[in-house]
C-alpha cells in the first residue's frame, strides 16, 4: 500500500483540454494528460531516448514523442510505437475539489 | 534511468522561436490531404507507367523509364513520412503504406525507422548519424556518389547482413535487442518476395516488370542522391539544427515528389509536423535555418565552390 500522502499539484482548470501539460514538481517533470476517460499522469521523459514528452503530440489516450514519434498509451504507460520498447513510469492520480493530486 | 535530452524543439519553444499555441494547429493529424496527395500520385504513376507501354519499340522508352524512375525514387520520401507516423493519422495505415514503399525502393521500413531515429539524434555528427553523407574531397568523389553505385552496394549488403541474421556494430546501438529478429525476419520477407516475384516472372515468360520497375528504379536513383545530398552536405557537422541542415526553395512539381522533405531543417526542428503544414512551420522557423533559395541546384553549387575551395 503506498502511504505517500496526496498533494496539489494543478488544478483541473489550468489542463490543456484534451492535450498533454506540463507541471513541474520539485525537480520532476510530470506530464499530465487529459483524456476522454479522465486525466493521467506520467514522468515527462520518453523511455526511449530521453525527450521531454510534454512537447510531443497527443491525439485521444496516445502520447508520441517529440524526437523519434514513439508512442505511449497514457492509460497504462505501455509504450504502442516503435522505437518505444519500455513502459512510461505512471502516477498515481486523483481529482479533488478541482484540483489534480498525486502521490509523489 | 533514462537521461533527459534537450531536442531541438523544446530549444526553439525556449528561445521563443515557437510557441506552443502556434505548434499544437501544425501537429494535428489528418488522412484527408495524404489521401488527395497519395492520389495524385497514382494517377501521375499511371502516366508515366503509360509513357513507358506508348515508347515500347523505340528508343523513347528509356527517357520514359527515367521518368518512371524519379517517381518510384520519391516512394523513399513517402515512406521517411510514414517513418515518423505523419502521413495519416493511424500509426496502422502508416505502417502498411511504409512497407509498400520499402518494397518499391529495397528498403525495410523497421529497419529504416530505427536508423532514421538516429539520424534525428546525431544529426550531421560524424561516426555518430548512421545516414550521414560524408562531403566529397574531389568532384571524383562528388560524380561518384552521384552515380549511386556506393548507395546501392550499401543497400544490398545491409539487407544480405540482415537476412543472414547479422547487425553491424553501429547497427546494434540503434536497434533495441527485442527488435534483432524483427529486423532478420523482415529483411528475410522481403529478399523471398523478390524471389517469389522473379520466379513469377521466369515461370510465366512475363518480364516486363524489369522494365516497369527495377530498370526505371536504377535510373532514377541517381536524383535521388542528388537530392538527398542538399539536405546535410556540405553543412557543418554540428549538433547545432540551424547550420547542420539545409532547407531548399523548390518548384511545386518537387515539393509534390519530395512530399514537402525540401523544408528539412523545419521537418529537423519538430519532426511531429505532418509533411502538409510544413510550409506554414518554414514561415515561422525560416529567419532561424539556413536556407536555400536557388533550390536543389543552388545547394550543389554551394557544395561544389566548397569542393573548389577545399581543393585551391
Amino acid at each position: 500500500m503506498n502511504d505517500t500522502p496526496w498533494r496539489d499539484v494543478i488544478a483541473v482548470d489550468e489542463l490543456e483540454k484534451a492535450w498533454v501539460t506540463r507541471v513541474q514538481v520539485e525537480r520532476r517533470t510530470i506530464a499530465v494528460y487529459d483524456t476522454p476517460t479522465g486525466i493521467y499522469a506520467s514522468l515527462a521523459l520518453c523511455t526511449h531516448g530521453g525527450a521531454d514528452l510534454c512537447d510531443g503530440y497527443f491525439d485521444d489516450h496516445v502520447i508520441e514523442c517529440p524526437l523519434h514519434q514513439g508512442a505511449f498509451d497514457v492509460r497504462d504507460g505501455k509504450p504502442i510505437a516503435a522505437p518505444a520498447t519500455r513502459a512510461m513510469r505512471m502516477l498515481e492520480v486523483r481529482v479533488r475539489d478541482g484540483q489534480v493530486q498525486m502521490r509523489i | 534511468m533514462t537521461q533527459g535530452i534537450t531536442t531541438p524543439l523544446t530549444q526553439a519553444l525556449e528561445e521563443g522561436k515557437l510557441t506552443r499555441d502556434e505548434l499544437k494547429p501544425l501537429m494535428q493529424r489528418s488522412n484527408v490531404p495524404a489521401l488527395r496527395h497519395l492520389a495524385l500520385w497514382v494517377l501521375v504513376l499511371a502516366g508515366t507507367t503509360t509513357l513507358i507501354t506508348l515508347a515500347w519499340n523505340s528508343w523513347l522508352i528509356w527517357p520514359a523509364m527515367f521518368l518512371q524512375g524519379i517517381m518510384l525514387v520519391h516512394h523513399f520520401s513517402l515512406q521517411h513520412e510514414c517513418v515518423h507516423y505523419t502521413v495519416f493519422r493511424t500509426r496502422k495505415l502508416n505502417n502498411i503504406v511504409g512497407q509498400i514503399c520499402g518494397l518499391i525502393i529495397l528498403l525495410p521500413h523497421r529497419f529504416f525507422r530505427y536508423e532514421h531515429c538516429d539520424h534525428h539524434t546525431y544529426t550531421q555528427l560524424t561516426g555518430k548519424d548512421p545516414e550521414l553523407i560524408p562531403m566529397p574531397k574531389t568532384y571524383g568523389e562528388y560524380l561518384f556518389y552521384l552515380t549511386a553505385i556506393p548507395y546501392w552496394q550499401a543497400k544490398f549488403t545491409e539487407i544480405s547482413r540482415h537476412a543472414m541474421g547479422r547487425l553491424s556494430d553501429d547497427e546494434k546501438r540503434f536497434i533495441p535487442k527485442e527488435e534483432h529478429a524483427a529486423v532478420f525476419r523482415d529483411a528475410r520477407m522481403m529478399l523471398c518476395l523478390y524471389a517469389l516475384i522473379f520466379v513469377g516472372m521466369a515461370v510465366t515468360g512475363w518480364w516486363e516488370l524489369i522494365w516497369y520497375w527495377i530498370i526505371p528504379l536504377f535510373l532514377g536513383e541517381p536524383v535521388m542522391r542528388f537530392i538527398r545530398m542538399t539536405e546535410h552536405v556540405g553543412r557543418p557537422t554540428v549538433a547545432q539544427m540551424s547550420d547542420n541542415t539545409r532547407t531548399n526553395l523548390v518548384s511545386a512539381p518537387w515539393r509534390f515528389l519530395c512530399w514537402n522533405m525540401n523544408y528539412h531543417a523545419e521537418h529537423h526542428y519538430v519532426p511531429l509536423v505532418p509533411y502538409h503544414t510544413l510550409p506554414r512551420l518554414h514561415e515561422k522557423l525560416r529567419d532561424h535555418v539556413h536556407v536555400e533559395p536557388r533550390g536543389y541546384l543552388g545547394a550543389h553549387i554551394d557544395i561544389l565552390s566548397q569542393i573548389q575551395e577545399a581543393r585551391a
